[in-house]
């Protein structure tokens, strides 16, 4: 039932981005997304359309798997356009009983529409070419600075990796003990929502319980094996720039000032 | 020289209530006084709950001793300097394959431990490859831990403690979760590494046949250490053992027996080989068994049940039955492919087949988990559930519903079949049902399955305590959280849980994983208990083959989603060469006998000890002196 969701997306095959430092893909897609809501040019968009169409050209992952992330905002999407279309005032286009499109609705949707789009498939470009273990290396090592401000940086980013391993665990589990109390006569699918909320607590304090010990094993098991937090751990596999890296860093930094300079040249 | 030095060490385990008063404190052992030779395999044996975990969580300094010392090559783990050292010395291998795996790749799993303590980069590599090595795991090192089977995760966790290059690694019930193959890797691979690496090995475990290599046992009982010695010293104490709640090695058990009889055996015996040794000797000194050989009776297995079951009444029918696993994506395999099979009411049935055969996908669609796409299912209850069928509905008005009862066979794909009420009918019992209890007390969880079958509460209540007494779970528990119970209770309570619904087939997935040996005898003779008391019929899951030998009457053996083999054990374990051609073995006493007929001495062969002593004892007494056999024809 459960068991088909598969966490994080990642593409396996072996490409410039793929081999980018997760530090470097973390940063393009903040410094991406940041040059995406600076512009407001028709122009602009067009040529960060194009960029983004270069990277996912560059990162050899098919386009009807970047597209698939784009289905699970279609909904989010088609909201936003519609408010926007008929709710902003402005000249009028047609009249659909109360509802009036405009042209400045017509306008401010698209760019939203466009915006968003671009959102999910530079994202999804993070997602699917870095490994979950990595994105938490890189996430700990570029966040490093944090730990200045005792924010504890290692400790969130070691839950982050226990989390996607435990999640699919979790997942069967649930699976598990929801037949087994089926098989005991549990009915889930039928009765008011009280009665199904209710239906409920036979699976979650089995899953809690689980879940409880599994916490205290998985404890027991890193301080077997030394675990006493970020202090004094080293790295079987360091993170290390390189050449592409740096040279990345540049085009993206050149990217957000193009995108700044085109707030000051009128462009149509 | 010693490695680990234990000194009148006690551990007790205090709770307090929410005001930090101390309520009760329970003493989980009590003045320990052992150590262990550097480079040695220790076995330590006891029962569930006799302190064996608490005492492995001592060795390197997981948990303090409340008195007494315990030294790791000198150092003493009282003292907070130490701990780490410790650990470094003392790896530690858990029951629980998925809850000591910490990283999402196999190799950086591995590595988490030399992480941890500050190597190198360069060296973290070295030793990450080395112990891969060592456990023979270097092909899945990129793979995901969830991908893996149960045996070779334990195999990576022993990877894991061996980065750290310990001197002593303690297992903790590695192989109480995983099959006979998985539970075969893991023992071989720890025995390579005491062989090869000369580490000492510290395993705890429940399995009698897993401690005859060790170079020493050690029988805990309610905390304290009640026997320490040889394998050989340890297991000729057959009725002692048993008080204790263990058990022997059933050769072990089977060659205690014979010496009983007169047979003039005079070591203990630990393995077939010894056992096939010690019987040609005999055949060749003209031993001949003194007292006059009458054959007893030998219980039939018909006599167990108390319904004859009768030629060609089945309480479920299969007929090509075939399910795909993940369909529609590349990863499509069969789980079931074109199964057909019987099972007779009122017998006891096993399936057999290793992890992943499609024993799980079978019995989930005998009670509907799981809808039979193609092929179709027959049941026959003595009270059928009925039909509900809803007739036409027009505009608002739904149409009116008929319920008809059916008698005899009944098809699980027949229009209006209620998947619900079958599962009253059919009980499933999964695998660790334990894990599935959630109320309060232990009698409102039993309660909860007559509930659901729409019961009053004062029918559901005499309906649990009727299944709980069944189970021989007294009623001083009643009232208790099941949380608080030991292990084999929960185990009782859960099952109870199914067969408070009042199933006419019940279906149990390796119930007995898990137990000590006392737990798991006593629960299979109350399931035949409920085949007797009851007249249910038993479809037994399971891996063990000596089990299924000793309480099934009926054997359908799975592979890779095929039924390979059907009939009576006997029939069944008759064929050697297909069971093993499948990767599956005899019962350890079938084999012994198998070996003994191939090698002249003919005599019937049997599947439990009980048979093997009624063969040998008919065997020895006969006239086999003139080149006869005897002949049970």
């Amino acid at each position: 039932m459960l068991r088909e969701i598969t966490l994080g997306q990642y593409y396996p095959v072996n490409s410039f981005i793929h081999r980018l430092d997760s530090r470097v893909k973390l940063a393009g897609t903040f410094l991406f997304l940041i040059a995406l809501f600076i512009v407001n040019s028709w122009t602009a968009y067009a040529v960060l359309a194009l960029v983004l169409f270069g990277f996912i050209l560059l990162s050899k992952v098919p386009f009807s798997f970047m597209v698939r992330g784009l289905k699970s905002v279609l909904f989010l999407l088609l909201l936003s356009v519609s408010f926007n279309l008929f709710l902003t005032p402005g000249e009028e286009l047609f009249r659909f009983f109360f509802l009036k499109m405009t042209k400045e609705g017509l306008q401010i949707a698209s760019m939203m529409a466009i915006r968003l789009v671009m959102l999910v498939l530079s994202s999804s470009i993070l997602t699917l070419t870095t490994t979950p273990n990595a994105l938490t290396d890189g996430m700990e090592k570029g966040l490093g600075i944090f730990k200045l401000f005792h924010f504890p940086v290692h400790e969130i980013a070691m839950m982050m990796s226990i989390a996607l391993r435990f999640i699919p665990i979790l997942v069967e589990e649930t699976d598990k003990i929801m037949k087994a109390q089926m098989a005991r006569g549990a009915d889930f699918e039928s009765g008011s929502i009280f009665d199904r909320a209710k239906a409920m607590v036979p699976i979650l304090v089995p899953l809690f319980v689980s879940a409880f010990r599994r916490a205290y094993d998985l404890a027991m098991a890193m301080e077997a094996r030394c675990y006493q937090g970020g202090e004094g751990r080293t790295k079987m596999k360091p993170l290390h720039y390189t050449k592409a890296d740096y040279l990345s860093y540049l085009v993206l930094f050149l990217i957000l000032g193009m995108a700044i300079g085109s707030r000051f040249i009128s462009l149509p | 020289m010693e490695n680990i030095v234990v000194k009148d060490v006690s551990y007790q385990y205090t709770r307090r209530n929410e005001n930090d008063e101390v309520i009760e404190t329970l003493s989980a052992l009590s003045a320990l006084n052992f150590s262990i030779e550097a480079g040695s395999f220790v076995c330590i044996l006891g029962h569930n709950g006799s302190g064996k975990s608490t005492l492995a969580k001592l060795f390197n300094a997981l948990q303090l001793p409340t008195e007494g010392t315990i030294l790791v090559s000198g150092m003493d783990s009282r003292e907070e300097k130490n701990i780490f050292p410790i650990r470094r010395e003392v790896g530690m291998v858990f029951q629980n394959p998925d809850n000591q795996i910490i990283a999402s790749v196999v190799e950086e799993d591995v590595g988490f431990g030399p992480e941890n303590i500050g190597l190198p980069t360069d060296e973290i590599w070295q030793r990450v490859n080395n112990a891969l090595s060592a456990v023979h795991m270097e092909a899945y090192r990129l793979k995901s831990p969830n991908h893996l089977s149960g045996g070779q995760k334990q195999r990576v966790a022993i990877a894991g403690t061996l980065a750290m290059e310990p001197k002593t690694i303690v297992l903790d019930e590695p192989t109480a979760m995983l099959d006979p193959s998985g539970r075969k890797e893991v023992l071989e691979s720890v025995l390579e590494l005491k062989r090869k690496k000369g580490i000492s090995i510290i395993l705890i475990t429940h399995y009698m046949e897993e401690a005859v290599d060790a170079d020493r046992i050690l029988l805990m009982d309610s905390g304290k250490l009640v026997m320490d010695g040889s394998p050989r010293e340890v297991f000729q104490n057959v009725e002692r053992l048993k008080e204790y709640r263990m058990d022997v090695p059933l050769i072990t058990e089977l060659a205690h027996k014979l010496q009983k009889k007169g047979f003039p055996i005079e070591k203990t015996i630990l393995k077939k080989e010894e056992l096939e040794e010690e019987l040609f000797k005999l055949k060749e000194e003209g031993f001949s068994l003194q007292e006059n050989f009458t054959a007893p009776e030998l219980p039939g297995l018909s006599e167990l049940s108390s319904e004859k079951p009768e030629a060609g009444d089945y309480i479920v029918e299969v007929n090509h039955l075939s399910a795909i696993f993940q369909e529609g994506t590349a990863m499509e395999s069969f789980a079931l492919k074109d199964l057909s099979m019987k099972i007779r009411r009122g017998s006891l049935t096993a399936v057999i087949g290793h992890t992943g055969s499609g024993k799980s996908t079978l019995v989930q669609h005998l009670n509907g988990l799981i809808k039979a796409k193609s092929g179709e299912i027959f049941v026959s209850f003595r009270e059928n559930p009925p039909l509900v069928k809803s007739g036409k509905s027009f505009l608002f008005f739904k149409g009116k519903k008929t319920v008809i009862e059916k008698k005899g066979r009944l098809s699980l794909s027949e229009e209006g079949f209620d998947y619900r009420a079958l599962r009253f009918k059919v009980g499933l019992v999964f695998q660790y049902p334990e894990y599935q209890l959630f109320e309060e007390t232990v009698l409102a969880d039993v309660m909860f399955g007559p509930l659901n079958q729409g019961k009053t509460r004062e029918d559901a209540e005499a309906l649990a305590k009727d299944a709980l007494a069944s189970l021989g779970i007294g009623e001083e528990l009643y009232a208790k959280s099941p949380f608080e119970l030991s292990g084999g209770q929960k185990r009782k309570v859960a099952i109870a849980g199914v067969l408070a619904m009042g199933p006419e087939l019940l279906i149990l997935d390796e119930p007995t994983a898990g137990l000590d040996p006392a737990g798991r005898d006593e629960l299979f003779e109350e399931i035949a208990g409920l085949r007797k008391n009851y007249a249910m019929t038993i479809l037994l899951v399971s891996h063990s083959m000596d089990d299924v030998a000793r309480y099934a009457d009926e054997v359908l053996v799975l592979h890779q989603g095929e039924l390979k083999l059907e009939g009576t054990v006997e029939e069944v374990f008759s064929k050697k060469e297909e069971l093993e051609s499948m990767g599956l073995g005899l019962p350890q006493i079938r084999a012994l006998l198998f070996d003994l007929k191939k090698n002249g001495l003919d005599m019937q062969l049997g599947n439990t000890v009980s048979e093997a002593v009624h063969a040998l004892s008919a065997y020895f007494s006969g006239d086999y002196s003139e080149g006869k056999g005897v002949s049970h024809a």
